[in-house]
């Protein structure tokens, strides 16, 4: 929100107070000073200047030579603007100056041949309003070389404040004043009401009748006769501009300037388009339709509620009013509408119809109830100074259901207690008392407290400690250099997803991190997604249901950049709807934690010494196996193979534990990388980590290192191409007597001198035994019977050993 | 006799084994000394030969000589092996060979680095989902429903009552409602927002909440350790300050801010020329929140916490792009 500081200097004594100081404090207290606009430093080098003369550039049509008089200098300047006229006071840039919109600075300029020695300014330039149709003309009356902060009272400090949503107090001058008054330890000065009122009542020229008591607990209005429209005077203007808002007319204007100073909406209906000059607050028994002031038809739900007059709804209470009651020029007798309501019904309503207006904003967040005749009072009494009439006897109150103020107790202990430091019992009185709390009743231990009706936010003790806090300063707070630790456990519920990314890391892969939002074509390859019911886009619709889209799209980017030989991987959550459609609990859907390796182009480049080498299937393979062993789940885990009907994998592999799925993977299907715009051969491997951590890990243990040597044997066979790795090394494995531990295929290969059909398998085996040395006899035994056991069964024929 | 072939063979290999200085002798000369019928072997067949009254002192005399050659012979096949070895050109400017390496994403670094500094500080660490319910997302703490606290956070609703959580602070419930005091954890995790992406902002991003309620803990221990944290990540010489602020978990509420470490306080673009960073939510457990647990607010106070990880990590590594982080270009991953 915007605020004027020389408005809440009129509020606020604050004039020994340098402007760096009251910012500060200001954020220091809570109101966030986001901006700052100085316009004395920004119309730094704007002067009035008078336009002395003006002639034709001698080489081009649409441009004017200007000399311009400060006063004291006269000035060359080159205008392009069609009116500007000698005789004319304008806004004069001179060198140096920074214009706003643009933020450029003014420097001496050749313009088709001939020197300009600064700028004449429009509206829009200076950031006054979006006019830029030609200059700026002042008054005539104006004094040439006086700056523009001073002709124009452009001399204001603008502070923008984030206001948090539980200060709904803050949306105000006074309101920010009361805190600016606890701070410097001074007084808010709330202008006086002062008005004459006229012989007629108000209560006779029109009634209010509330019917919805709970969302409109209180209206009070203030009727005017025999006003003119006209546009307001500039320094109100100015004031409107000054904080971001559009002049209208001199009855609007006042309602939103006594806005901004009180923080109450106020709506001000003609009279006369009031059907029986009569106010019924009521909400909507259907869904209706309803023309607002900005000419929109709105569709507004049934128990909206609204503002209607004897026959038909005049404005949306508390958003909007209605275009067939609003104030037009020709308007001469007002209904001033300053009333409380329920902020949730306001939040609905503002909420159903998208539509957040200066009044919603505050009234959702909880304005006044006890503020509301004030406030058209004094809009009355502004309006009457400005727009003549009179102001009928009585503001019209009505107050079904009178709002009080809160009391709390606060004990001084519990002070000490939540912040960890004392601060004397006159400190907390006096900062209680600035910020308009009323001591009901005192004691030596605590306060009672009456809590202003304009703190919506303060209804218990805590609420009142952070007052005291805050006025008092964070900075205050000692800031302690020991702390007291907890004894305890002290678990890492991350630890098995950290030891994930180790190992993945330690493989040499780098990790990914891809939005988990997807289009219902990515999220439904996998499974059944969900769908967020107001996404922001079509493409981010619905959750993932595997990790491979996004890696697939991640690997798609970086093809695109040149980028070919990848290692990722992956820990992500994946989501699925389990039953129906509808989420009504934690059961209807799954979340998992998932692990995905994608590999793709070359796992050796071309080098000095050696060739380049592409990933394959079997580098997939073997990242896998080295994961699990990680985990000591090699004999626990059970590979199980397909090499078609997948629907993303040609060649599919997968890892199964006796109950469990751990995962899937193998080279992705070239119709699934054509989706991704993929054009390479990629592998992938996806695990359900929240399985695998299912899986009980065999307790580590040390085992004896081996001190009887190991005996090393080779021997190579030629098969059928049908006879499987796997097949052979099972095989043999089963016919050992227990002496062969470990079996590893050290060479495969097919060739026409091998026959159609045919492979050779090589195989380096060995042999030890933990208590002993073995002999060469026993092992060339066992060799020679596992020789014949493996021709024998496999119909193989030895190449030699 | 065999003694003084012991002598004899002794000068003759010394004679020989100084003039050596190539492979090819040396190997002449393993053969004539040291192999299987070598001058050595044959000394020793003669000493089966010899009295027995004689035998062990040649024996003796026979394995010196057998020590001596064999220490001799070895000492100048290192040294002429030695010498062939740096004549041979190597050229040790030749790249060593790849090898890869992974890498967590500068994300997880980040999270990681965070998690280590608190639970040197003795917390623990605490993991919740994604999908969460509107209850522990809002309500249980303290976001009343229709109230203009929840625009604080643009929500991804999945349902009526059920949502992608906006923040990793539902975490904290969750703990609350397993564990009695005294409980001292942080949360790290992936939180989500309905706003459009942009420069600097994208649909999801990580957050670490964090925790502590037990008997006697204050606003002043709150600044104590954060303060520790701030000065421990960022660095030992920042400057910090604590204003109030607003979130409906906590009261009172604060903003950490640290003084740019770009600029050191001047006021930069980063910091938005004000000298100043934030980079903490934090306050004191609001009794709502206890309410909704079950603590009794009276007995327990406690303090929250809450960062933003992109946030944290773009200002330290300066990137100004928040949707880099989800591209994964590898360029990018590899810097980290």
């Amino acid at each position: 929100m915007k605020l004027s500081l020389n408005w809440l200097k009129e509020l606020v004594d604050l004039s020994d107070v340098p402007t760096s100081e009251i910012i500060h404090k200001l954020t220091m207290s809570g109101l966030e000073v986001e901006d700052v606009i100085d316009q004395n430093k920004i119309y730094e080098n704007f002067v009035v200047g008078f336009v002395k003369e003006k002639k034709k550039h001698p080489n081009a049509d649409k441009l004017s030579l200007c000399t311009v008089s400060t006063g004291k200098e006269e000035f060359q300047v080159i205008c392009g603007a069609t009116n500007v006229d000698s005789g004319q006071k304008v806004v004069f840039a001179k060198i140096g100056a920074i214009v706003p919109k643009g933020n450029f600075k003014i420097t001496k300029a050749k313009i088709r041949g001939i020197e300009s020695y600064g700028m004449i300014c429009s509206e829009a330039e200076l950031q006054l309003s979006d006019n830029h149709e030609g200059i700026l003309v002042l008054e005539n009356g104006v004094q040439e070389g006086i700056t523009v902060s001073e002709a124009l009272s452009l001399n204001d400090t603008i502070l923008e404040i984030a206001i948090t949503p539980n200060r709904p107090d803050a949306l105000s001058h006074i309101g920010v004043g009361r805190d600016l008054a606890a701070i410097f330890k001074s007084q808010v000065k709330i202008p006086a009401i002062n008005i004459e009122e006229s012989e007629e009542k108000a209560s006779t020229a029109a009634a209010v009748e509330i019917t919805d008591k709970k969302n409109c607990p209180r209206y009070s209005s203030r009727i005017l006769k025999g006003i003119s429209i006209k546009e307001s005077p500039s320094w109100l203007r100015r004031r409107l501009k000054n904080i971001g808002l559009r002049p209208i007319n001199n009855i609007v204007d006042v309602t939103n300037y006594v806005m901004y100073e009180t923080g109450q909406p106020l709506h001000a209906f003609d009279l006369e388009n009031l059907a029986g000059h009569k106010i019924v607050v009521q909400s909507t028994e259907k869904e209706t339709s309803f023309t607002t002031l900005d000419s929109k038809e709105r569709k507004l739900p049934k128990g909206t509620l609204m503002i209607c007059d004897g026959e038909k709804p005049v404005a949306i209470a508390g958003v909007m009013g209605g275009e067939n009651s609003e104030v037009t020029s020709a308007t001469r007798s007002i209904l001033i509408e300053s009333a409380y309501f329920n902020p949730s019904s306001i939040r609905n309503t503002s909420k159903a119809l998208g539509l957040s207006t200066d009044a919603s904003y505050r009234f959702e967040r909880g304005t006044d109830p006890n503020g509301t005749v004030y406030a058209a009072s004094r809009a009355a009494q502004i309006i009457k100074q400005l727009a003549g009439g009179e102001i009928l006897k009585d503001v019209i109150d009505v107050c079904p259901k009178k709002i009080e103020p809160l009391q709390v107790k606060i004990r001084l202990n519990r002070v000490e207690k939540i912040l960890g430091y004392k601060i004397d019992r006159g400190k907390i009185r006096e900062i209680l008392i600035k910020l308009g709390m009323k001591i009901i009743d005192e004691a030596e231990s605590q306060f009672h407290i009456s809590v202003p009706t304009n703190r919506p936010d303060i209804e218990r003790e805590i609420d009142l400690i952070e007052e005291i806090a805050r006025i008092d300063g964070y900075d205050n707070i000692p800031t302690v250099s020991r702390i007291s630790i907890t004894l305890g456990e002290k678990k890492d519920e991350s630890d098995f997803t950290n030891k994930v990314k180790e190992t993945a890391i330690e493989l040499g892969f780098y990790e990914m991190i891809n939005n988990p939002l997807q289009s219902e074509k990515a999220a439904s390859l996998t499974g059944s997604p969900i769908k967020i019911m107001n996404p922001q886009s079509a493409d981010m619709a619905y959750l993932r249901t595997s990790l491979l889209p996004g890696a697939l799209r991640t690997v798609s980017i970086n093809l695109n950049a040149g980028e070919k030989d990848l290692k990722l991987f992956e820990i992500g959550n994946i989501f699925r709807m389990k039953s129906g459609n509808k989420i009504r609990d934690f059961k209807d859907f799954t979340e998992n934690e998932s692990l995905i390796f994608v590999i793709t182009g070359k796992s050796r480049i071309k080098s000095w010494y050696s060739g380049e080498e592409n990933e394959d299937l079997f580098d997939l393979k073997g990242f896998v196996k080295s994961f699990i062993s990680k985990f000591s789940l090699d004999n626990v885990l059970q590979y199980s193979y397909n090499h078609e009907g997948d629907p993303f994998y040609e060649l599919c592999f997968s890892l199964k534990s006796a109950n469990l799925e751990i995962g899937i993977g193998g080279s992705v299907s070239k119709k699934v990388l054509k989706q991704f715009d993929i054009d390479e051969n990629l592998y992938c491997f996806e695990i359900n980590l929240d399985n695998l951590k299912k899986i009980p890990v065999p307790a580590r243990k040390y085992s004896e290192l081996l001190k009887y040597p190991k005996v090393n044997r080779d021997f190579a066979f030629i098969f059928d191409k049908s006879v499987t790795y796997k097949q052979v090394s099972d095989f043999i494995l089963e016919k050992s007597t227990g002496l062969l531990k470990s079996i590893t295929l050290f060479d495969l290969f097919e060739s026409d001198t091998l026959g159609k059909n045919k492979k050779s398998m090589a195989f380096a085996l060995e042999f030890f035994d933990k208590d002993r040395t073995l002999t060469d006899e026993e092992v060339e035994k066992e060799f020679v019977y596992l020789i014949s056991v493996v021709t024998e069964k496999f119909n193989a024929k030895l190449r030699g050993n | 006799m065999l003694n003084d072939k012991i002598k004899y063979l002794r000068e003759e290999f010394h004679k020989e084994i100084n003039l050596i200085n190539s492979n090819n002798k040396l190997e002449e000369i393993r053969l004539k000394y040291l192999s299987r019928n070598g001058l050595l072997s044959q000394l020793f067949d003669e000493l089966r030969l010899v009295s027995k009254e004689e035998k062990p002192l040649l024996g003796k005399e026979l394995n010196l000589l057998r020590n001596e050659v064999t220490d001799k012979f070895n000492s100048v096949k290192d040294s002429i092996e030695g010498r062939a070895k740096s004549e041979e050109l190597v050229d040790l400017t030749l790249p060593g060979k790849t090898k890869t390496l992974g890498s967590r994403h500068v994300l997880t670094q980040t999270v990681d680095e965070i998690k280590n500094i608190f639970k040197g500080l003795g917390f623990a660490v605490a993991l919740g989902p994604e999908i969460e319910s509107d209850y522990y997302n809002f309500e249980a703490l303290n976001f009343p429903l229709d109230h203009p606290a929840r625009d604080m956070q643009d929500t991804y609703f999945l349902s009526d009552s059920f949502l992608l959580r906006t923040h990793t602070t539902p975490v904290q419930i969750r703990i609350m409602e397993k564990h009695q005091p005294p409980v001292r954890a942080i949360m790290p995790g992936r939180v989500y927002r309905n706003e459009a992406v942009s420069a600097r902002s994208y649909c999801m991003f990580h957050q670490v909440d964090g925790i502590y309620v037990d008997t006697d803990v204050t606003f002043a221990e709150l600044k104590g350790t954060l303060v520790s944290f701030a000065k421990q990540f960022y660095g030992e010489d920042i400057k910090y300050r604590f204003r109030p602020s607003y979130f409906p978990f906590t009261e009172p509420s604060a903003e950490m801010d640290i003084t740019c470490f770009l600029c050191h306080g001047a006021g930069c673009r980063v910091c938005k020329y004000s000298g100043w960073l934030e980079v903490l939510g934090c306050g004191m457990v609001d009794p709502n929140v206890f309410k909704a647990v079950g603590y009794d607010s009276e007995k327990y106070t406690g303090y929250a916490f809450g960062m933003g990880i992109e946030r944290t990590a773009m200002l330290k590594y300066g990137i100004n792009d928040i949707r880099i982080f989800f591209e994964n270009d590898i360029r990018f991953l590899r810097q980290f």
